[in-house]
């Protein structure tokens, strides 16, 4: 089976814009490979004029935040570089994995890369918590930029999402047939620190988390 | 066509054909769902937790059968039943969904919920007064005239032929979901769904079976999506819409004709000039253009109103604008020494009522009596803004500490629209009693806004006020040229009358109804103030009031929040308690300050 690849136009973005940006994006890639009874949920970005869906799903949801704290993680011990997330949806070919064990064999069959640019410009500014109530006044001319960068981000944003829209589109034929009871397919969302040392745990740890769920039900 | 061979075949076209039929009604459940506001408001307002199950989690509900097509669980939606039915008996003709976007009348902009049930089936014109446009255009239909025969197609057995058309569907509709959430008209309908807000617009939809051709101009101003069509075996599914990338220029246009209503009563910014409007308004309808402007920009910070599609486009508000400002003329004759008190307090009412002091304004009900407004209505419009204004007003002012705030000028603490307000509002109130003790008040009051007027003249007029230090945030526009300009007359008047407090003014104001009059009428009303302000900084009442609003003040930045906090009932209650020291005041007639600012406690 072909792997589809998709390489997700670059956003330039802010360090507090990293938590809502990914998740947008990754929901919708997600919620278009949830092809399993989902009841939708929608969700309104805070930062940006945008509404995205997710698929309703508690556990995903909590997944995909974790991911996102640590490319967070990630990307400031790693300043100023730009940087890339990977989801991949894939098939597992051993019908009883054992969750222990590499042995699975995973046959990918899409992957999707995010590509940021984070600057590091007004991480003096930007709470971790609170990234909405950031918005202090240094000056009006920073202001008027600021505004200007949000509202370039947010339509580089939605052509991202769009991007991935058109993708979806286009390209059905290497989706794998629905299995029944499964909502999503499986999938593993790669960071830049998965070269880490923390490597090997780290597959594990992505193995049970993303396997898991999918394959019990 | 393949119905003719053979069972499978048989059975398979005849499932082929379900999944249309589903296909059709789940893309206009998506559609309308998100399109009809009055349908999906239940997903908004979390009323009906179980009917809507896109905004909760998705273990919540159970699923119905029609959940289960295409995986999809979506929250109820009357009206893409309706028409799925009607749609169902015509075999699989495409359905064209228009969106529209409606602009109501002014007329119209109160009563929300009547005009929404109209527009709740398809195609009422409900408004005589509205505007409608297609800001999307949703086009689903089968197309069984080339089907496209795929050498693998023969090959498959007929249930992966199914699978594959199913999956590919739910693949579609997917997209769609999303789609028709991330385009422009989904902010509109988003908006529409926030609780308690009013707009001027709504959205509207008209399911047809054909497509009614735009002008060239029409199509020009709009942008198509095509999803990619789902082949089957007989043909293949298709979904495109057209849409407005700049509905949200569509929608704050709409909203301009209401921002004249609500933005000149309730909303008052810190940053606006109250002068400018004042002068602006009566003067001419092209003067209102920063008027109005200013409004819709008031409007969308202390409404809280969410993100704005409601950006303010200032250039169609003019009109109702230039309305508004017209009523207050017309009040007038009625009440020939109050008239020119009327005025001031319609003026100060717009202009100082959204300040950051007065939190009780967010409600949008005092819009409405402003417009309702007759010749009874003066007297409760009167009393509305009288009492609202006059306990942070007349503290500043009344303050033994004038002379010290005159420092101050141009800080925060001027710029709160409360304090010219305190002022007009005392004005009223005293007026009528005409006795020059009240007049005190009425001086503070006055002083702010001849300062304003002043400034341009001379200085030294400001200092002879005491009371001039509050003006400071008049000073400090930029539009006060304007002012003059417009108010020649007014300001003549003033210079002749200086300090003494003239009681005759108001005679002439009512004679006058052209917008010349109103100005002179406000004008006469700042005249009147300055030597009432004494007064009141000897009444302990008021002293107190001043205390606490000094309090406030520095709360100026987060005034917005606290406008947002009150609700209509709260105004509804002040206006009674308004209503009710009118009362009391004109019964007493020769009433002191004293017992005016007791009841407004």
């Amino acid at each position: 089976m072909n792997c589809e690849v998709c390489q997700l136009k670059e956003l330039e973005v802010e360090h507090f814009e990293i938590r809502e940006v990914l998740r947008c994006i990754l929901h919708t890639i997600v919620f278009h490979r949830a092809l399993g009874l989902v009841r939708p949920k929608v969700i309104d970005l805070e930062l940006f004029d945008i509404t995205y869906v997710q698929c309703g799903d508690g556990e995903l949801e909590k997944k995909i935040d974790e991911k996102i704290e640590q490319f967070i993680s990630w990307v400031e011990k790693h300043p100023n570089k730009k940087s890339q997330v990977c989801i991949s949806f894939y098939e597992v070919k051993n019908k009883h994995p054992s969750w222990f064990t590499n042995k699975t064999e995973r046959l990918y069959w899409e992957q999707w890369y995010i590509n940021l640019n984070v600057s590091q410009q007004q991480k003096v500014h930007s709470g971790k918590s609170h990234p909405s109530k950031i918005v202090v006044d240094p000056g009006e001319n920073s202001l008027e930029e600021r505004s200007n960068r949000r509202a370039a981000l947010e339509s580089s944003l939605r052509e991202v999402l769009f991007q991935i829209i058109k993708f979806v589109n286009e390209k059905k034929d290497h989706v794998p047939p629905i299995s029944d009871g499964v909502v999503y397919f499986p999938y593993e969302i790669t960071i830049p620190s998965s070269s880490d040392s923390a490597f090997g745990m780290d597959m594990i740890k992505r193995m049970l988390q993303t396997g898991h769920p999918t394959m019990l039900s | 066509m393949a119905s003719s061979h053979g069972n499978s075949t048989h059975s398979e076209s005849a499932k082929t054909e379900q999944i249309i039929t589903e296909f059709f009604a789940k893309s206009l459940h998506i559609i309308l769902e998100c399109r009809s506001p009055l349908m999906s408001s239940r997903n908004f307002s979390g009323e009906q937790a179980l009917s809507s199950p896109s905004s909760s989690s998705s273990s919540s509900s159970s699923v119905r059968p029609r959940d289960k097509w295409f995986n999809l669980a979506l929250g109820e939606c009357p009206a893409a039943l309706e028409n799925l039915d009607l749609w169902r008996q015509s075999n699989f003709e495409p359905v064209v969904v228009d969106v529209i976007l409606v602009k109501r009348g002014l007329s119209r902009t109160q009563s929300l919920k009547e005009s929404s049930n109209a527009y709740s089936s398809d195609h009422e014109e409900v408004l005589s007064g509205s505007e409608e446009k297609i800001i999307e255009r949703w086009i689903v239909q089968y197309d069984t005239r080339k089907p496209r025969e795929k050498g693998s197609t023969s090959r498959r057995t007929s249930s992966n032929v199914l699978h594959t058309l199913y999956k590919k569907s739910i693949l579609l509709l997917r997209s769609l979901y999303a789609t028709a959430r991330l385009l422009p008209a989904y902010k509109i309908f988003r908006d529409l769904n926030c609780s308690g807000k009013l707009r001027p617009f709504t959205l509207t939809h008209r399911l047809l079976s054909f497509v009614e051709p735009f002008t060239r101009k029409e199509e020009s101003e709009m942008q198509r999506f095509s999803f990619t069509p789902v082949d089957t075996s007989s043909g293949r599914l298709c979904l495109s819409v057209l849409y407005h990338s700049s509905v949200s220029d569509a929608s704050s246009e709409s909203s301009t004709p209401m921002s004249p209503q609500f933005i000149p009563d309730y909303v008052g910014s810190p940053l606006a000039d109250p002068l400018k409007r004042f002068t602006s308004l009566p003067v001419s309808s092209p003067s209102s253009l920063p008027f109005s402007r200013r409004h819709s920009w008031s409007y969308d910070r202390y409404r809280a109103s969410p993100p704005a599609y409601f950006s303010p486009s200032p250039t169609h508000s003019e009109p109702p604008a230039a309305n508004a400002l017209q009523f207050g003329p017309v009040n007038l004759p009625p009440q020939h020494p109050d008239s020119s008190s009327v005025h001031k307090t319609n003026n100060s009412y717009d202009e100082y009522y959204p300040s950051p002091n007065f939190t009780p304004s967010p409600s949008p009900s005092p819009p409405v009596y402003m417009h309702g407004n007759h010749l009874s209505n003066a007297a409760l419009l009167r009393t509305e803004s009288a009492p609202v204004c006059i306990p942070k007003l007349n503290l500043q002012p009344s303050l033994p500490m004038n002379d010290n705030n005159r420092p101050s000028r141009g800080s925060k603490l001027d710029m709160s629209t409360g304090l010219p307000n305190t002022g007009v509002s005392v004005e009223k109130l005293i007026v009528k009693d005409d006795s020059k003790k009240h007049y005190g008040t009425k001086i503070s009051a006055v002083n702010s806004s001849q300062c304003s007027i002043s400034r341009s003249s001379s200085r030294s007029f400001l200092d002879d006020f005491d009371d001039s230090d509050f003006p400071c945030h008049f000073d400090v526009e930029d539009d006060d040229p304007m002012y003059h300009g417009s108010r020649p007359e007014s300001f003549d008047k003033k210079s002749h009358i200086g300090d003494q407090m003239d009681p005759q003014a108001g005679g002439t104001f009512p004679i006058k109804k052209s917008q010349d009059a109103a100005v002179g009428a406000l004008v006469h009303m700042l005249k009147k103030a300055p030597p009432l302000r004494q007064e009141l900084s000897t009444s302990t009442a008021d002293s107190t009031h001043v205390s606490s609003i000094r309090a406030e003040h520095p709360l100026d930045s987060s005034h917005s929040v606290l406008v947002a906090s009150k609700t209509t009932a709260d105004a509804l209650e002040e206006l009674q308690g308004f209503k009710r020291m009118k009362d009391c005041l004109l019964s007493q007639g020769g009433g002191t300050c004293n017992v005016a600012a007791g009841i407004w406690k």
